[in-house]
């Protein structure tokens, strides 16, 4: 018992010793801090590490252009395992004994929707996310319009999609969808996109299920509905089948598909003469040179390239809030919430990435003039809900190969996003 | 700091918990759950589809008030408990381990997969809590669902001390021990595993629904197979076969997983924090060794009486 008494006093010291060294930290006063959580181990390490680099050169980008308020920024980067209930600790760690005003993370979606119900919202502080692309968290008010994401969802495809539907003229279409949340996003997406666009209607939805030998039944019930076009949701193994039985049966030429589908294996198998009048969605990369010096600082420092999922999305997603603590009249959530929103204002000054743009926006801000950041993904501008648009391109077939039609800028999917929701 | 020790402290009761229930079924009767995940999410997403806030996606969702999904959870775990012991029970050891272990994957899987039901990998939202309109700031809802945990904790405590000090208790212990001997005393050793299972289910399913109350969410990524581990290494650090010992467990572990995060953020700048994380993983490990090593039973190991009597 008595060994027992003294490794169980040791631990009481070393813990409360802990705590209390990290107790008493004012909200305000410098340094500024700024949390951070990522899956650094688990089964999402392999991805995180260029994102929690990313993470570093963006602080190191605010810290030389001139931080926060006069304060240089300190991060604290914590380890959500890739597990929801160390993801949350972690957060509440961050907010209630760090004080951090604001944070950005994480990956997994299973991890970031406790941490927005449990964390951010409750104690209203801002999150803003390189990566969690599940649509609910932004639309139905559980968070409070704290929570932001710098990563574009599937309804970017969705909306791009039912704009050029209803530009070609298609009327009464039939959709068949996968049954997964991508599907299912997806679909509903659509159909509040062609519903407030007006030309085109969905006159029957037909779901599937992957990897199944024959997709006559749902095809059958499909036709049933007597359509003029059909849009096709899914992955190219099961929509090789579903075509070809669809154009069998008799259905129409006149089909959509998703971003998925924009590869050989889909034409040729279903045959490069049958789908011609096709055409597809996919996301679109963006360009210019603040993507590009983004681009050269990450390779300079890292001496790796920038590919790979949420790079960066996640530089903006840091630069946007360094920014928006600046432009807030105090370093209080529902400041830094309503000053996120003015990161992108309309007729402001372009402001880009690295040091040098950061502290041209930092006198601005000074000043009292409105900016306009252009991140490393492009022009970053969040709908109602916290969601940004990316640019979409329309690809189709021509001569049995994929070409691309037409791109949709960024710009004009803005505009695009304002029609739907306004 | 203070608000941050309550929702700590909340965290370690709903773990020490499950601790218990696995004490009740391992340390007591010798069953080896390797399932525990599976029984706590038959009870969240219990809680979970009957208490969300209604939405048209969803077949569930129904709004119902908080109490109705916590004894609904209890309720669905003892069935499927009851279901998956009829079945398992009977096997041995690790059997039973590998049994359960598929059990538990199989129920997170359907998780992932039903989404009408439990919105799938996106996970369902706004989950009843209790009494939360009364109580608007975080830290005031934290603190009383402190207070609510510990009543719970307290009463599920004195029911299980007084429930395995009784005669059913000693069976279970006799039947961990020695079961043909328990047999040959005329003990049904199947009834008695059973029983066992099922009450501790219970208390898995009862944990999880206070799991998704108390943080408002939940979706499949909350029951990956390394919670059973947590709860596993909460009952040997802190010693199987002894309540006070599995509370002290989960207390100490979740203690060190959470404050290595906080040890590592301080102490390793963030251009190393991958490095860092991978310490606080190895840290973990570490500790689970030396408690092993010096002290196999545990930090509290099990009390040797066997009846209150024995010293009158």
């Amino acid at each position: 018992m008595d060994r027992l008494k003294r490794v169980a006093s040791v631990l009481a010291v070393t813990l409360t010793a802990a705590l209390l060294s990290a107790a008493p930290a004012a909200a305000q006063g410098c340094p500024v801090k700024i949390g951070g959580i990522l899956p650094l181990t688990g089964s999402m390490a392999p991805i995180t590490k260029k994102i929690a680099q990313s993470a570093e050169l963006a602080i190191e980008h605010v810290n030389q252009g001139g931080g926060v308020k006069g304060c240089p920024v300190q991060f604290i980067l914590r380890d959500d395992q890739g597990q929801p209930t160390v993801g949350v600790d972690a957060a509440k760690y961050l907010v209630e004994v760090d004080r951090v005003p604001a944070f950005t993370g994480t990956i997994s979606s299973g991890v970031t929707g406790p941490i927005i119900s449990s964390v951010t919202a409750p104690s209203k502080v801002v999150q803003i996310t390189c990566c969690s692309t599940a649509s609910p968290f932004t639309l139905d008010g559980r968070s409070g319009g704290y929570f932001f994401r710098t990563i574009p969802t599937s309804k970017t495809q969705a909306y791009a999609t039912a704009s050029e539907t209803v530009r070609r003229g298609m009327k009464k279409t039939v959709v068949i969808y996968i049954n997964t949340d991508f599907g299912t996003d997806m679909l509903r997406f659509y159909k509040t996109a062609v519903t407030k666009l007006g030309g085109a209607e969905v006159i029957a939805e037909v779901p599937y299920t992957d990897n199944q030998p024959s997709y006559r039944a749902e095809v059958t019930r499909a036709l049933a509905a007597k359509p003029e076009s059909l849009l096709l949701i899914g992955f190219p193994k099961d929509a090789v089948t579903i075509v070809r039985e669809w154009l069998s049966l008799g259905g129409t030429k006149s089909i959509a598909l998703n971003n998925s589908m924009r590869t050989m294996d889909f034409v040729n198998g279903v045959g490069a003469k049958f789908v011609e009048d096709v055409f597809g969605m996919d996301n679109a990369q963006v360009a210019g040179p603040h993507v590009d010096a983004f681009n050269k600082a990450f390779e300079e420092k890292f001496q790796a390239d920038t590919k790979g999922p949420g790079v960066h999305t996640q530089y903006d997603a840091l630069m946007v809030m360094a920014l928006a603590m600046n432009i807030a009249k105090d370093l209080t959530g529902p400041s830094i919430k309503d000053a996120v929103r003015r990161v992108h204002a309309p007729g402001g000054s372009v402001v880009g990435t690295g040091p040098a743009e950061y502290k041209k926006a930092l006198e601005l801000i000074k000043a009292g003039k409105p900016i306009k950041y252009f991140g490393a993904t492009g022009p970053i501008e969040f709908d109602a809900n916290g969601d940004v648009t990316g640019p979409a391109l329309v690809w189709k077939i021509k001569d049995g190969q994929i070409v691309t039609d037409r791109i949709i800028t960024i710009e004009d999917m803005q505009v695009l996003f304002k029609r739907i929701e306004n | 700091m203070l608000s941050y020790l309550v929702f700590f402290a909340c965290i370690v009761l709903i773990l020490g918990m499950l601790t218990l229930a696995l004490n009740l079924q391992w340390g007591f009767t010798g069953l080896f759950n390797a399932g525990v995940v599976g029984f706590y999410a038959i009870g969240a997403y219990t809680h979970a589809i009957l208490t969300a806030a209604p939405q048209p996606r969803y077949v569930g969702n129904f709004g119902l008030p908080w109490i109705v999904g916590v004894l609904a959870a209890m309720a669905a775990t003892a069935l499927a408990g009851w279901l998956i012991g009829m079945l398992t029970i009977r096997l041995r050891g690790d059997y039973l381990a590998i049994a359960t272990f598929g059990v538990a994957v199989s129920i997170q899987l359907v998780a992932l997969n039903w989404e009408p039901l439990t919105g799938g990998s996106q996970g369902l939202a706004r989950i009843g809590k209790p009494l939360a309109e009364l109580f608007p700031t975080p830290f005031g809802f934290n603190l009383w669902f402190l207070g609510l945990m510990f009543v719970l904790m307290a009463t599920i405590y004195w029911a299980l001390d007084r429930v395995l000090m009784s005669p059913w208790g000693r069976a279970l212990k006799a039947i961990r021990e020695d079961e043909t001997a328990a047999v040959a005393l005329g003990k049904s050793a199947r009834r008695f595993r059973l029983e066992a299972f099922v009450l501790g289910s219970t208390l898995m399913g009862l944990a999880g629904a206070l799991y998704v109350s108390f943080i408002g969410f939940v979706s499949p990524f909350d029951f990956l197979p390394i919670v059973t581990f947590q709860v596993w290494a909460m009952l040997i650090v802190g010693g199987s076969g002894n309540n006070r010992g599995a509370l002290l467990g989960a207390l100490i572990v979740w203690a060190i997983w959470a404050g290595s995060g906080v040890a590592v953020a301080k102490l390793v700048p963030p251009s190393h924090a991958a490095q860092g994380a991978a310490i606080q993983v190895i840290l973990i490990g570490l500790l689970l060794m030396l408690v092993l090593l010096f002290r196999p039973r545990g930090l509290i190991g099990e009390a040797a009486v066997v009846s209150r009597h024995v010293n009158d």
